[in-house]
């Protein structure tokens, strides 16, 4: 600390970038919890005229696509947290010890993607994923993908871990090699075959950086709403949908019903979602933390 | 030099010819899977139009014409009233001032917060912290009336200053981390020899915090140049739509269009990040691996 008390000057440094956060994140962000017990649409000026009382949260409970669109969330979450980051776990370990020759290109291409913007990612293989695309063709099938009720769902995760895998695939790779190496030597010298490494020693090792992964992919999780918009705009018959794109078809949508308190109330759940997340994992590090 | 290091306690990995094999496979067939998508929707890309159709599994075409951009351009300006020169245009302009106007913000706010005293300083950086988990659609409706209330919605400042109000703590974040790890006799040997607060951030700590900044302008630059939701809402007129809008807009109108010039159209969206990450791949990598450890 520079000054041992508070300056005025300091006001000068904070106040533009709190004025903004404020104004455009925590305010909006406090309004829109108070928003879900009111009753507007898009055209309204008063938003706070007609209070409703917890009717938003009674008909987003009513409403059989909300818990589709839970449902749907939580298993995009699970995909993301745990399919995608074993695939990266695996994939990290292979091409680290796999001594390839071009170490550096195979991450950049699998790499590349995450680089996209999740819109154009959905239109390259939306068209691959259509009956006359060129997956049914490499198959011999003849199969609409994504209008599958059971499949589109996993259909989007994969599509969502096609492009984020070499996110996680980087950070792990960053944790292997910051890696204490002292323990695999050791390993050597007591002949411990390949698999023993990896599965007793390497992994147990990363796991810090799993839990990194893990939360990165759950923070990532509760986002997707591009993905979803541009393959299959939550169909068929909203079965696709997912809290985000709930939100955006009941508040934004031109086809949809335009009810703006409503759109407030899905986002008062993942509000709330997220909420609980973090203090489970507030609560969860500190008890770790009094163990140790 | 990173070889070396391998080889030193991959011992058994080297040895097992199981391994080899196994990586060998899995490897390539992820680069396959990656590769794949692109190259194939490359390849319909750049066929004459009338070949499309005609032997279109095989990702060498037979006929190569560029007639699929021509047309892309054509069918994004006459029938969904979007054209791609303008769509660059606004996003170049949205991405350019909301990254600008982060960082200038974060530079002297994440100052306050490693060096100098205010009231309420950790509750703040908490809720800071707090709210780079929560997704952007939460924000989304209060957001929207905020901007009609100021009278600036579909305009760009709308997209920018909802950018800037949700990626903000990101800088903050990253810079703080940063300055605080400079060495304290750094900024106290400046203090001595009488240097101002505002000097020693300038002549002192910005210097050194150049790839601090350099790893916030990836960050930010992708978050923005990618961002959807905010940019489809806020910026409803199809004369401002950024890349992302515009193109979600042609790949899911109503209006069928020739498979090659979709594939034409996405294409357009992903050569100029293709070149832009060839040439700078090593600073990505390392920029979104930096900004995956502030969590």
């Amino acid at each position: 600390m520079i000054y041992k008390t508070f300056q005025i000057k300091t006001l000068f440094y904070l106040l533009p970038a709190v004025f903004i956060f404020l104004t455009f994140n925590v305010i909006p962000g406090l309004t829109s919890l108070v928003l879900s017990f009111f009753d507007f649409t898009g055209f309204e000026t008063n938003l706070f005229r007609k209070f409703v009382g917890i009717d938003n949260f009674i008909k987003i409970y009513e409403d059989k696509y909300f818990w589709i669109a839970l449902k749907n969330t939580f298993l995009f979450v699970f995909g993301a947290v745990f399919i995608q980051t074993g695939i990266a776990l695996i994939l990290s370990i292979f091409i680290f010890f796999g001594n390839f020759k071009f170490s550096i290109l195979v991450r950049s291409i699998i790499f590349f993607p995450c680089v996209l913007a999740p819109v154009s990612v959905g239109l390259v293989w939306k068209k691959i994923l259509e009956q006359d695309g060129v997956l049914n063709s490499i198959l011999g099938l003849d199969y609409s993908y994504l209008s599958s009720v059971s499949l589109v769902m996993w259909l989007i995760i994969m599509v969502n871990t096609w492009q984020w895998i070499g996110y996680n695939l980087v950070i792990y790779y960053a944790g292997l090699q910051s890696m204490n190496i002292e323990l695999l030597e050791a390993s050597d010298i007591d002949g411990a075959n390949w698999s023993q490494k990896i599965f007793s020693i390497i992994i147990p090792l990363l796991w810090p950086t799993t839990i990194l992964n893990m939360i990165l992919n759950l923070i990532g999780g509760f986002r997707a709403f591009d993905i979803v918009y541009v393959l299959t705009r939550g169909g068929p018959a909203h079965y696709s949908e997912v809290l985000a794109s709930y939100l955006y078809y009941y508040s934004f949508s031109a086809g949809g019903p335009n009810k703006m308190g409503v759109g407030a109330a899905v986002a008062f759940v993942i509000f709330a979602c997220i909420l609980t997340i973090a203090v489970a994992r507030i609560i969860v590090s500190k008890r770790i933390r009094r163990e140790n | 030099m990173e070889t070396n290091k391998i080889n030193n306690y991959g011992a058994s990995f080297k040895r097992s010819p199981i391994f080899y094999i196994i990586t060998r496979i899995v490897v390539l067939f992820f680069i396959i899977i990656i590769i794949f998508p692109l190259l194939y929707t490359l390849s319909l890309s750049v066929r004459s139009p009338e070949t499309v159709y005609s032997a279109r599994y095989f990702l060498i075409p037979y006929e190569f014409s560029f007639a699929n951009y021509i047309d892309a351009f054509v069918n994004a300006e006459q029938k969904l009233k979007v054209s791609f020169p303008r769509m660059f245009l606004n996003s170049a302009v949205v991405t350019s001032l909301s990254v600008t106007l982060i960082i200038s913000m974060s530079i002297f706010a994440a100052f306050a917060f490693s060096h100098l005293r205010f009231p309420l300083k950790e509750s703040l950086y908490n809720v800071m912290i707090a709210s780079v988990a929560m997704p952007a659609q939460v924000l989304l409706i209060p957001l929207f009336y905020i901007l009609i209330y100021l009278g600036i919605i579909n305009t760009y400042q709308a997209v920018i200053l909802a950018y800037a109000g949700f990626l903000i703590p990101i800088g903050i974040l990253i810079l703080r981390m940063f300055y605080e790890q400079i060495p304290y006799e750094l900024t106290e040997a400046g203090t001595v020899d009488g240097a101002s607060d505002f000097q020693l951030l300038m002549k002192v700590l910005l210097p050194l915090a150049k790839p601090a900044i350099a790893t916030c302008v990836i960050l930010l630059f992708l978050d923005t140049w990618n961002e959807f939701i905010y940019a489809m809402i806020f910026m409803q007129d199809p004369t401002i739509h950024t890349v992302p809008v515009g193109l979600a807009k042609i790949g899911t109108s109503r209006y069928q269009v020739n498979i090659g010039t979709y594939s034409a159209s996405v294409m357009i969206t992903i050569i100029p990040v293709m070149i832009i990450f060839a040439v700078f791949q090593r600073w990505f990598i390392a920029g979104m691996t930096m900004g995956a450890l502030k969590h």
